[in-house]
């Protein structure tokens, strides 16, 4: 291997210093915490998870995070939310809190279930992580807007939106709701377990700014050729 | 015996240097800088370039001599060492220098040395044209004649591998889905193994219109017919796996088979782990209970996390030590030393596996250094305006 691909395989820091860099060279690849994709024998595998599986053979891998573990309780989106909500790096409250929303949701639920007539019970969702998912899912939005300028002027044109920012708009919609239309004496994990179960159902104010937002990219529709890319 | 292999190496290193001198006088742009002590030609040894410059310096016999007195002083040199001349090698040829001559000096290129003359005297061609002074390449007044004849070659594949698949076509045997080369694992040659390869100096645009080319040739669905001139130019990268070192499994009096975490480095924070296989599960940090040590669920999650990935939660039994950082850091710290300690209990498949799931590397994110003009690392002043 010639000289210069060792030099790849240190920590590094860029010659020029970009606003995002990273203390890993490009060269590393991200790892895989889950434990079931290295349980799958060769034979299930498509050519390219084979392809990438040579790939990771050869390539060095980054260090997981300390967020991230194998176990079943590890969940991606779960863990973007506590990093969102938390303030001044501290995790321990942030977690915290959405233990409490969660554990609150379940009691709501399970008391909801006693209470409900036999036909019903099958309908009530008491898993608080498929209520806090399927809750994010209806907060999301399909068509955002970007502010254009053209001609001096600045317009507000729909755009499509990737699934990274539409996940973004509707965490980031929920901790701000919560935060600042609450009563001074509620606490947060109980606005939180009322506004996901709110958006779980459709209603609530989360979901009220989605369809807004729709409306106004339905009705800003003749702008849309202002887009180039 | 001692005296005259003495007699031997010294005039077989002299003779070098003097020869070095010659061309030291006669070609100075092989040797950068003017060294007239030399005892070695190690100013050419050090050159990274190749000799592309100028037609060749020393002739084929001058090297066939060069080997024959190497070959010779070696076995003298292992005599006077004695050690068996069959069976000498490069590494011990540097230990006997380095033992007969002393060198107190820093400087590398002013030790003395005794290499094999194909590494000392750079690789170059042969006269390029004959006795009535015709070149004998077609492509030698590019100056370039190895480089633009590769691309020739290269692109004339092409051609052919075009016009085997027309033949397909016309035979109506034409498959998009042909076998492909397989490229995951290998790299092309980098622009210096490349000017190694054609005894010759390319720019960058040179360099990057051939893998331009090779790139053009690898979009042919049939390029599987020249699959052996591809791979000339490709590389194999090393397995990243075999790059791990696995300590082998230590016993204690009780039968009992231990293994030790050494100190790991996550932010200022160091551990270590004593890993006994005895069964029960208990871990102990710095004397305490963990559950005591870290109260957070996160950082227990931490340490739990090469075990459940692996699923031997209750097998092992630890001892950690942690000093410095914060939770976070320590916490990091020993989930790096505890994978490391579980590599010796673990199969070569297991380990790929757990370097996979990114175990096994040790994080380098550290504090970003404050910057001079800015109040932080990325926070500014408070920008006045007047």
């Amino acid at each position: 291997m010639a000289a210069s691909l060792t030099g790849l395989l240190k920590p590094w820091t860029p010659r020029v210093l970009l606003v995002r860099w990273s203390r890993y060279n490009p060269y590393y690849l991200e790892p895989e915490p889950r434990k079931e994709v290295y349980h799958i024998p060769e034979t299930e595998l498509t050519p390219e998870q084979k392809e990438e599986r040579e790939l990771k053979s050869v390539r060095p891998i980054k260090a997981a995070t300390n967020s991230v573990t194998s176990s079943v309780f590890n969940d991606p989106v779960l863990s973007k939310f506590v990093n969102m909500m938390m303030k001044d790096g501290d995790k321990i409250i942030a977690k915290g809190i959405i233990t409490q929303t969660l554990e609150n949701m379940k009691r709501k639920q399970v008391e909801k279930y006693h209470k409900a007539p036999e036909g019903k019970k099958a309908e009530i969702e008491c898993n608080p992580y498929a209520i806090f998912h399927q809750a994010l899912e209806n907060c999301k939005p399909v068509i955002g807007l970007a502010s254009i300028q053209k001609g001096g002027k600045f317009y507000q044109v729909p755009i499509p939106l990737t699934d990274n920012r539409r996940r973004f708009l509707a965490m980031k919609w929920m901790i701000t709701e919560c935060r600042d239309n609450k009563h001074r004496r509620t606490l947060m994990y109980e606005k939180l377990s009322q506004e996901l179960l709110a958006a779980f159902s459709k209603e609530g104010n989360v979901v009220k700014r989605k369809h807004e937002l729709h409306k106004m990219a339905e009705s800003n529709r003749a702008y849309a050729h202002y887009r180039w890319w | 015996m001692a005296a005259s292999g003495g007699r031997t190496v010294g005039s077989f290193l002299w003779k070098c240097g003097n020869c070095c001198f010659n061309f030291n006088t006669v070609s100075s742009n092989l040797t950068r800088q003017v060294l007239s002590r030399q005892l070695c030609v190690s100013a050419v040894l050090h050159r990274k370039n190749l000799a592309a410059a100028g037609p060749e310096k020393f002739s084929e016999e001058f090297i066939k001599k060069q080997v024959e007195e190497f070959n010779i002083g070696k076995r003298h040199l292992a005599n006077m060492m004695g050690e068996d001349p069959e069976t000498f090698t490069q590494g011990d040829i540097n230990r006997s220098i380095a033992y007969l001559f002393p060198s107190g000096l820093f400087d590398k290129k002013a030790k003395p040395l005794m290499k094999h003359p194909d590494e000392v005297f750079p690789k170059q061609r042969a006269v390029q044209w004959g006795a009535d002074g015709r070149p004998f390449h077609f492509l030698f007044y590019t100056g370039k004649q190895s480089y633009y004849s590769l691309m020739h070659d290269t692109f004339t594949k092409a051609l052919a591998v075009e016009k085997h698949q027309d033949r397909l076509r016309g035979k109506d045997l034409f498959t998009q889905d042909a076998k492909q080369i397989s490229l995951v694992g290998s790299r092309w040659l980098l622009k210096e193994e490349l000017e190694e390869l054609l005894v010759e100096t390319i720019s960058e645009h040179d360099y990057a219109r051939f893998i331009q080319l090779m790139e053009r040739l690898l979009s042919l669905p049939y390029c599987s017919v020249e699959e052996d001139f591809v791979q000339r130019y490709r590389r194999q990268l090393e397995i990243q796996s075999s790059k791990q070192q696995v300590q082998p499994l230590q016993y204690d009096q009780h039968g009992v088979a231990y293994s030790t975490g050494d100190g790991k480095q996550r932010k200022t924070a160091t551990g270590t782990v004593l890993l006994r296989d005895s069964g029960s599960g208990s871990i102990s940090i710095n004397g305490t209970n963990y559950v005591h040590y870290f109260p957070v669920l996160q950082d227990r999650e931490q340490l739990m996390f090469p075990l459940h990935f692996m699923g031997v939660l209750g097998r092992f039994d630890m001892q950690c030590s942690v000093s410095g950082g914060g939770h976070s850091s320590q916490a990091g710290a020993l989930r790096l030393a505890i994978s490391r300690a579980m590599l010796s209990f673990l199969s070569e498949g297991q380990v790929e596996t757990m370097r996979q799931a990114g175990l096994l590397t040790p994080d380098p994110r550290i504090k970003e250094r404050k910057k001079p003009g800015q109040e932080g690392a990325r926070r500014k002043f408070t920008w006045k305006k007047r």
